[in-house]
């Protein structure tokens, strides 16, 4: 074996793990896990818990995010009409805005991040606004009264949730560990969701871990929403068939039954 | 006890669907109405999709008319032959309707226009329906018989003029082949543009139009309105995915009994009980959508589709 090589070797891992250490020496490395990244949505799928777990550095404080690919939002909008009648005018379309967002963090967003961090990061309402660009354009008043409509319905239909408190912390002798968990809505729609922990020091983001959470149907479920999708003609002619069927069959069961005398 | 729905993406509580489905399958049995206006509004109210509670209801009536147009043939009380050209005009108006969407949609301001001639049809039917039934069971109190129609209008007379008389044995009436066409024509034109299935304004037209039995009216309106909903529930499958089937099978465990129940209740109602009945619940609907559209609403914006 060639000595001297190996005693570089070593150097090298030397310097390489002592340069690896250096930040952690700072800061413990932010980590991050679900306690699930599959939810199986079969016919008793009712929503589910994800926990979020993993550790970090004593003394910051923790904003996670859980999102769906940003994406655009098409929506009917209703307005007064002729000053009297509330109805459909027309549809909004919402750029730059998820489906679903999820944000839960240790303290109140605004008082733990700068303005310039939040938008940087696109943390809370305020920053999704910012981003946000809504078709036709309404103007900037118009833009923060819909942006505000569309918060509203989000959060009736539980797609969208900002919460703070309710992350615990445990002691650890190289960190602190730390664990939350949160009501999974039935009504988020199957698809791959992004789990983003940043950790947040005087007013800036200085670390930030990743994990996802996949939803997805299962079984008959699925066998049904891709038979919708993807074969209509033949998905309509049985639905048709088997509610005349049932409509038939019901009728001789309350004819043999005496229902009509 | 919780279901998922694959394609309203929602769980839900079964009974509240299969509920549901025995209230307005019994309304459907007794007045010979799909019910769509009950049902798709109550439906988005338990948090089903807008596009897929409209899709789906459709799948649903086929189920209940289905059900009921057996109940009422039994009780013979289903015109076949008028339901047949009743349906060759309402196909080509519903064609028809489609056009003058497009048409109304140019013109701007349509889905206005729309909201207010349903709401004025809706409210007239009811009222006319309401006042004349009343009428008729005074009369009926002084006279102890039932009241016959006048045929001697001007209308009536130009009804009569017209060529291809034909007699339509069940019903009891003699009519050009025209008369159904023409009406099932307007009805289908009018249920087309206002997004509805129409049965309310079929109902008054085969009873003061076509001087049809109220119980034979119903009977053939849902054989009517079977073919018609299974042509929608065929084209939102085919072309909007939107049925929800696990959905549909349980407001149908509900429908196609309530029918039953529904024809069952008729057959011991006099027409003019049955009609004032309806009225009644046209009226309420007709209130509601009032409400609804002058009340300001909590949400602004919602999903694509429905009304």
């Amino acid at each position: 074996m060639n000595y001297p090589y190996f005693k570089k070797l070593i150097l090298v891992a030397t310097a390489l793990s002592v340069l690896c250490l250096f930040p952690v020496a700072v800061l413990a490395k932010l980590t991050a896990k679900t306690n699930h990244d599959h939810i199986k949505v079969n016919f008793t799928y009712h929503g589910s818990i994800v926990s979020v777990s993993g550790e970090t550095d004593p003394g910051t404080d923790l904003v996670i995010k859980i999102t769906s690919p940003e994406g655009h939002q098409v929506l009917r909008r209703k307005d007064k009409v002729a000053g009297i009648l509330w109805m459909n005018v027309d549809k909004l379309t919402f750029e730059h805005v998820p489906n679903v967002y999820f944000i839960r963090s240790t303290k109140k967003l605004e008082d733990i991040l700068t303005p310039e961090e939040l938008d940087k990061y696109a943390i809370g309402y305020r920053a999704l606004e910012r981003q946000a660009e809504i078709t036709p354009d309404m103007g900037e008043d118009g833009k923060s009264r819909w942006f505000k409509e569309l918060v509203k319905y989000k959060e009736s239909s539980r797609l969208f949730a900002i919460s703070y408190g309710n992350i615990s912390f445990t002691r650890k002798d190289d960190g602190e560990a730390y664990y939350t968990e949160m009501y999974w809505p039935y009504e988020v729609p199957p698809g791959t969701y992004t789990v983003t922990v940043y950790a947040v020091k005087d007013g800036k983001v200085v670390d930030k871990a990743e994990a996802k959470v996949v939803v997805e149907q299962v079984g008959f479920v699925k066998l049904l929403a891709d038979m919708a999708k993807n074969k209509g003609a033949l998905y309509g002619v049985l639905s048709i068939v088997i509610a005349l069927a049932a409509g038939f069959g019901v009728g001789m069961v309350f004819r043999k039954g005496g229902g009509a005398h | 006890m919780y279901l998922y729905l694959p394609v309203a993406l929602t769980s839900i509580n079964i009974f509240l669907p299969i509920g549901l489905g025995l209230a307005v399958g019994l309304l459907s049995g007794l007045f010979g109405v799909g019910g769509g206006f009950l049902m798709t509004p109550l439906l988005i109210m338990i948090g089903i999709p807008p596009t897929v509670a409209a899709a789906t209801d459709s799948n649903q009536i086929v189920a209940a008319s289905t059900s009921g147009t057996y109940a009422h043939w039994r009780l013979g009380n289903v015109d076949f032959k008028m339901g047949l050209f009743l349906l060759a005009g309402g196909f080509l108006g519903g064609l028809l309707g489609v056009q003058a969407i497009k048409v109304l949609r140019m013109m701007g301001n349509a889905d206005f226009v729309i909201k207010l001639t349903y709401v004025l049809m809706l409210g007239g039917v009811g009222t006319y329906m309401f006042l004349e039934s009343l009428s008729n069971i005074r009369k009926k109190d002084q006279d102890g018989k039932e009241a016959s129609p006048k045929s001697d209008s001007k209308f009536g007379r130009f009804l009569k003029s017209l060529p291809f008389q034909t007699r339509f044995e069940k019903s009891g009436v003699t009519h050009s082949a025209l008369v159904p066409v023409v009406f099932g024509c307007l009805v289908g034109i009018l249920a087309a543009v206002m997004g509805v299935g129409g049965g309310f304004l079929m109902v008054p037209v085969m009873v003061y139009f076509l001087r049809m039995p109220m119980h034979v009216v119903v009977g053939t309106s849902l054989f009517q309105i079977l073919f018609t909903c299974t042509e929608v529930t065929f084209l939102q499958s085919y072309t909007n995915h939107t049925v929800d089937f696990t959905l549909a099978v349980l407001l149908l465990l509900g429908s196609t009994i309530g029918a039953q129940v529904g024809a069952v209740i008729g057959r011991r109602l006099k027409g003019e009980q049955l009609k004032i009945l309806l009225a009644m619940i046209v009226l309420a609907v007709t209130v509601k959508i009032i409400f609804d559209l002058t009340l300001t609403p909590d949400l602004l914006l919602s999903p694509m589709g429905g009304h």
